[in-house]
């Protein structure tokens, strides 16, 4: 076989070229007379728009009264308004070209569309009905609670469900960030009613937040947006409620019991920060050199070196009030003592080492270049945007970004660590086949059974 | 335009952004794997992270996380891909290593262990560990197909992980890697002319190597409906899947067949889901697609199926179920669709499609969705052009086309159905 000739620089890695500078896509801020925000971004890579319509609620707010209610609303919105039937807007919205979907997390509901831009008139004129004049049909209502009870009975089965509700409920109790999902109970006991005056109560513009990225010249949409949603009038919305969280001494170790798992789903937490939080990006950057990138230590060490696991991550996760910090991965039945050594050596020496120059540099190029790979597609950029006016971070909080990480030290990253990466408190939650495994677990504290309702056994 | 050691370069150039994204399709997949390795195309698509003859194990991960990129690869039907999102700086750096992994793979037993090891844990994660793992894109082909290389196990036999030797590695690699069976794609923050420079400088001096034998991917006519079962070990409701073997690409038949496809499992716009989960009430999910769930209209070449996946009641039997899907099908083919129907669907598929070139592969990859498309219309039809002209043969497909092909798919003798059933009994 004929082999041309290697050229000497095939041995040598290219070196960095120079940076070029992020481009800023033109944005426009607008807060409506009633209160709506409003984001607008143009991109003009396809002849299409999406969008984000948020409201401040979630499920946090209903904790106390009935969880999930959030969930269920945002369900129920988009199956009928007082204009039209479920099956006219899900054929309007195809006619339209139109994807729309609404959900809720802890802090926000959101309704998510994208369409054509020629139908732009027409998606926003949909949007606003759905987020003002929902008529919450019984019969849909119905199907709906049925659905989700059902999806309830199949999360009960998914080992990393299972042991992201247990971490939640560990860290933070009976504050609402610690109940992610109800029990059949609670959503058998759900009311229309209840759904609608949530939505009465929280579905307000002084409440919501309209995040549009497109193909779209900014003047005109705005006016397109006043047009749809200018006359929805305000209201004042209460705030989701903020009780004490419970105390946490020493390692614990939380074992759900799932008869016939052939795998271990580890997942290690403690409480951490919001991104308020001055040390939100120390958090970040140490994260990322722990667990949080292939090329992080964790990953190396169990993933590369030992084969224990094929996705171990950590990451910081901020919720509104509060945040946690967690490891996690999803290991072969014999190794979870192995594995959960190695995590706490990897966390105990970020908080005792301070981590050498070259990885600290390598870290800070990671997270600023994710950042600017972030910025690049629609979604992202839609989701930075939306994030930053949600969590009212400071209005130069991307623009900053990058130079604030750059000026990152490692004694940053050693305090970050130190305060947040919580070796001795740390709560070990463990999914699997109890026989399998308990014995492991035991060796890291003080041990608690339950099952996959979240009974202790 | 291809080098003279077959490479072919497409290169997409947008510069709004400072960040580039790379990959190298290779036009191997897991249905073309030795018998007795199933899992193998994974498998080594793994083994392509652990070395190569300038970047040692890691070397190729760090370089690209410390430039402030990402990566990653993935094995399909019919192709396996490699791909970073860089700043632009470190766009040439990318295309080092990826020329240097084409060039040579340097891997040793300890990281095929080590890797082995790992696909066993991500098939776990994935499939043997999950409510509905591998529903049904694992289960249908065992039923569907007769020819091996449609019907294996694509994620892999344990039995068959631990039998790969690295002999089987560099073996599959010598047969497959080549440079003229891939193809470079480039986009985003590059000049056009720069990049094949690039190109032509880092991978113009690889050896090229002999082009692999065609493998038999045909499969014999399918003459009666197959049926199979699979336990649900976790999941509390039973599941039904259904493929109907789906027409071959690039043909009028396609066309419609997409059309049809759309008018059934278009969301909860399409008939499947109107009508078993909003109207009916039996199934609480029912969705599907051409090659789907883990590929789409584009993305493969050869046999697949147009495949419905129910999740039901558990007051219902499999049987009902079945009955009730069936007549949605046997409405469609006795009264067609009328214009008012299947315009609406043009709009939407035509929006589809811009969200596929625009889509990021959740938010970090910019391109992605227009690379795997430029990379499948470059390997299967060598003509990466089809991605501005495509849309035309759906526009004008026709009422009497989609209902001429459901008569023709839609029959008892070209489908398969697996049953998925809960050893746990549900509610109710």
């Amino acid at each position: 076989m004929a082999s041309a000739p290697r050229s000497e620089t095939q041995s040598v890695i290219p070196a960095l070229a120079s940076e070029r500078p992020v481009i800023w896509p033109p944005r426009v801020y607008k807060t409506l007379s009633n209160g709506l925000e409003i984001v607008l971004v143009e991109s003009h890579t396809i002849p299409k728009f999406t969008g984000e319509l948020f409201f401040r609620s979630g499920n946090a707010v209903t904790v106390a009264s009935a969880p999930g209610l959030a969930d269920i609303t945002a369900a129920v919105v988009r199956t009928g308004t007082t204009a039209r039937a479920s099956r006219q807007i899900e054929e309007d919205l195809r006619r339209m070209g139109a994807d729309l979907s609404s959900g809720a997390g802890a802090d926000n509901s959101v309704i998510s569309f994208a369409g054509l831009v020629d139908f732009a008139d027409g998606l926003l004129a949909l949007v606003s009905e759905l987020a003002r004049e929902a008529s919450f049909p019984n019969d849909e209502f119905e199907r709906e609670r049925r659905q989700m009870l059902e999806g309830l009975r199949i999360e009960r089965t998914t080992p990393g469900f299972l042991a992201g509700e247990r971490l939640r409920r560990v860290l933070f109790g009976q504050h609402p960030y610690g109940t992610v999902s109800p029990t059949e109970a609670q959503v058998t006991a759900y009311r229309v009613e209840q759904l609608s005056d949530f939505y009465k109560n929280h579905y307000r513009p002084g409440n919501a937040l309209l995040v549009m990225v497109g193909d779209f010249a900014p003047r005109e949409m705005l006016a397109q947006i006043e047009k749809a949603f200018g006359a929805w009038p305000s209201g004042p919305v209460e705030e989701a409620p903020n009780p004490p969280l419970p105390g946490l001494q020493g390692r614990r170790v939380y074992l759900v019991h799932l008869p016939g798992a052939v795998q271990a789903q580890i997942l290690v937490g403690n409480r951490a920060i919001t991104r308020r939080h001055p040390d939100w990006l120390r958090l970040t950057l140490a994260n990322s050199i722990y667990g949080g990138a292939f090329n992080s230590r964790l990953v190396m060490n169990i993933r590369e070196q030992k084969g224990y696991t094929y996705s171990p991550r950590s990451g910081a996760h901020p919720l509104r009030q509060h945040g946690y910090f967690s490891v996690g991965a999803a290991v072969r039945n014999d190794v979870v003592a192995a594995t959960l050594t190695e995590v706490f050596y990897e966390i105990d020496r970020m908080r005792s080492t301070p981590v050498g120059e070259e990885e600290l540099a390598d870290a800070r190029s990671y997270v600023t270049g994710v950042f600017s790979l972030g910025l690049a597609t629609q979604d992202g950029l839609a989701g930075q945007l939306a994030t930053t006016t949600l969590e009212k971070l400071p209005e130069d909080f991307l623009e900053t970004y990058r130079d604030r990480v750059l000026k990152l030290t490692a004694a940053d990253v050693l305090d970050a660590a130190q305060k947040y990466f919580d070796s001795a408190h740390a709560q070990i939650v463990i999914v699997g086949d109890r026989a399998q495994i308990e014995s492991q677990a035991a060796l890291f504290g003080a041990l608690e059974v339950y099952d996959a309702q979240g009974n202790r056994i | 335009m291809p080098l003279p050691n077959g490479l072919r370069v497409v290169i997409s150039a947008d510069r709004t952004a400072p960040v580039a994204t790379v990959g190298v399709y290779y036009n191997i997949g897991f249905r073309i794997e030795p018998r007795g390795r199933s899992g193998f195309a994974h498998l080594f698509e793994h083994m392509m992270f652990q070395g190569s003859a300038n970047a040692g194990k890691m070397v190729h991960i760090k370089l690209i996380n410390s430039s402030g990129g990402v990566l990653n690869g993935s094995t399909h039907y019919d192709v396996t891909n490699y791909y970073e999102s860089v700043p632009s700086n470190a766009l040439e750096r990318v295309l080092w290593l990826e020329a240097d992994r084409m060039r040579a793979l340097k891997v040793d037993d300890e990281n095929l262990r080590n890797q082995r090891d790992v696909v066993k844990e991500e098939v776990r994660v994935n499939v043997l560990n999950q409510p509905y793992g591998g529903f049904p894109w694992l289960d249908l082909p065992p039923i569907a197909y007769r020819n091996w290389a449609n019907a294996h196990n694509f994620y892999g036999d344990f039995d068959d992980l631990d039998a790969a030797t690295l002999d089987d590695v560099q073996k599959f690699f010598q047969t497959y890697y080549a440079p003229s069976n891939a193809v470079l794609l480039i986009l985003g923050d590059i000049d056009p002319d720069e990049g094949f420079r690039l190109a032509e400088r880092h991978f113009a001096s690889i050896p090229s190597g002999p082009q692999p034998k065609p493998a038999s991917i045909e499969e014999p006519p399918q003459l009666e409906e197959r049926r199979g079962e699979v336990e649900e070990k976790f999941g509390t409701l039973p599941g039904i899947a259904i493929g109907y073997q789906a027409p071959r690409r690039l043909t009028p038949e396609w066309h419609a067949a997409a059309m049809l496809d759309h008018a059934l499992h278009g969301g909860r716009a399409g008939r499947v889901y109107r009508r078993l989960v909003l109207e009916q009430q039996i199934a609480v999910d029912a969705e599907g697609g051409i090659h789907y769930p883990v590929g789409d209209l584009f993305d493969y070449n050869g046999p697949t199926l147009m495949v419905t996946r129910i999740l039901h009641k558990p007051e219902y039997s499999v049987e009902q179920t079945i009955t009730a899907y069936d007549q949605v099908i046997d409405e469609m083919k006795e009264k067609g669709i009328t214009s008012a129907e299947l315009e609406p669907i043009k709009v939407k598929f035509r929006s589809n499609y811009f969200s596929a070139l625009e889509g990021g592969h959740g938010a970090y990859i910019p391109r992605y969705g227009l690379m795997h498309l430029l990379a499948c219309f470059t390997l299967f039809d060598d003509d990466p052009r089809l991605v501005n002209t495509i849309l035309g043969g759906f526009m004008e497909v026709t009422p009497k086309a989609v209902q001429s092909v459901a008569q023709k798919l839609l029959t008892h003798h070209n489908r398969s159905i697996v049953i998925r059933r809960p050893v746990k009994k549900g509610a109710a």
